[in-house]
């Protein structure tokens, strides 16, 4: 059965930006949680830095089985609050809720333009899209927005 | 290399905090305020809330002034080391003497460090390190007495001076049975050197870093901080947290301070602009 994790891309996941304290730690470790979930050969979706995030993922888990296993790079918007990266834009929430509910198998994927106007992450999504669209038994394990950010952990099957 | 200090080993890029306490009446700075031995002794409970590893206790005063003999000095810090040691187990407690009579007497009460600021004056407080397993800081004075002030000092380079002094010290030291793990050098700034000594040798400290000693200084507030910004004691913690800066680019190991939060801050983010600590905590653009 196919395997699908989606997870944001967060560049202080990455080593090379580790700081004395983690201030991503919980989504860390959610991260690493579902991508561990993944099988042993693993198709990354995502945008160049979103690439980047999965090959620290994937390295830093041992996975095994011959499950067909992608792991989706995207998050939400970042301007959602007013220090946000992007500082606010009143639409942010709506477009996020869109984007939300089609991950959750309940809705279009809503329009990658406005996305990226609100600094999110399409890349991964737009590629989820065509390759293993959103669908069946979801598990949640992270959807918060701590920097202004709309973050989100899940994976498929639930 | 690890750096062993009494009791405590530290990596070899750890900085370490020094912090001075005076049980003197009379030094420069404090002017007296932990005569009093419980004043001391809160004065100790603070350092160690404000994060540093080391104590450095002293009993008598470095400029000259009254005759301390060594009863005297012992009756002012050994009790007083014995009583820190049981209130602070994992603390590092180094003792300001050049004594070894001194030396031995703190040593049995628990202290770590023998900060000898005097350069070797009693040639027996290598021993006295060896036998109680205590760490030596070897400083230069470029020879001069102790408790005197520098008058007409100079050298062909004072650098040069101050690393081949305090290596030999070191060596001697490692000769006595000290390990090499537990020596580390200070240039001594203001001892035996006039504002333009002191000045090079903190423009020059990464030759004595690049020794391979670990380095310590001993810049706080001293007189080579007042005369370059023509401030009085009181009015010299930002010149000295200048001098601290440029010391830790060069990679000095441990700062002998009055002042530690603003010590380590500065420390801190020298280390963090050189790389080799990371940010505190990093999210700016990241997220």
């Amino acid at each position: 059965m196919t395997r699908v994790v989606v997870v944001p891309g967060v560049l202080a996941l990455l080593p090379e930006y580790a700081a004395l304290v983690d201030p991503v730690a919980d989504l860390r470790a959610a991260c690493l949680a579902a991508v561990a979930r993944l099988g042993a050969d693993v198709t990354v979706l995502g945008d160049a830095q979103g690439e980047r995030v999965a090959a620290y993922l994937l390295e830093a888990t041992d996975r095994s089985g011959s499950a067909p296993s992608f792991l989706v790079v995207g998050n939400g918007s970042a301007r959602r609050s007013e220090k946000a990266p992007g500082h606010l834009d009143e639409r942010a929430h709506a477009f996020d809720a869109d984007l939300r509910a089609w991950l959750l198998g309940d809705g279009p994927l809503p329009d990658a333009g406005l996305g990226r106007d609100l600094l999110a992450a399409m890349t991964g999504f737009e590629l989820m899209a065509e390759r293993v669209p959103p669908g069946g038994p979801v598990g949640v394990d992270f959807d918060d927005d701590p920097f202004g950010v709309q973050y989100w952990v899940m994976r498929w099957p639930a | 290399m690890t750096l062993r200090l009494g009791r405590q080993a530290f990596r070899d890029d750890a900085t370490l905090m020094m912090a001075i306490v005076n049980r003197t009446p009379d030094s420069f700075y404090d002017k007296g305020a932990t005569w009093v031995e419980d004043k001391a002794f809160d004065r100790v409970a603070e350092v160690v809330d404000q994060g540093a590893e080391i104590v450095d206790i002293g009993g008598i005063k470095a400029a000259p002034g009254a005759e301390i003999d060594v009863e005297e000095e012992i009756r002012r810090v050994a009790s007083f080391v014995g009583r820190v040691r049981s209130a602070h187990p994992g603390l590092v407690i180094s003792v300001d003497t050049w004594r070894a009579e001194v030396a031995r007497a703190v040593c049995r009460e628990g202290a770590d460090v023998l900060n000898d600021a005097w350069g070797g004056a009693d040639p027996a407080l290598v021993d006295v390190a060896a036998e109680h397993g205590a760490a030596v800081i070897c400083t230069h004075t470029g020879g001069v007495q102790v408790r005197t002030r520098p008058h007409r000092i100079e050298y062909d380079d004072v650098v040069a001076a101050a690393i081949a002094d305090t290596v030999a010290y070191a060596e001697r030291a490692m000769a006595a049975g000290v390990p090499r793990e537990s020596l580390v050098i200070d240039p001594a700034h203001d001892f035996g050197k006039n504002t333009f000594h002191s000045l090079e040798v903190t423009r020059r400290l990464g030759e004595m870093v690049a020794t391979g000693w670990p380095v310590l200084v001993s810049l706080s507030n001293k007189d080579f901080v007042g005369e370059s910004l023509d401030l009085p004691v009181g009015e010299r913690l930002v010149g000295t947290l200048a001098a601290t800066a440029v010391c830790a680019l060069a990679g000095a190991r441990i700062y002998r301070v009055h002042e530690v939060v603003e010590t380590r801050q500065v420390v801190d983010m020298v280390a963090t602009i050189a790389g080799t600590r990371p940010p505190a905590r990093a999210i700016r653009g990241l997220a």
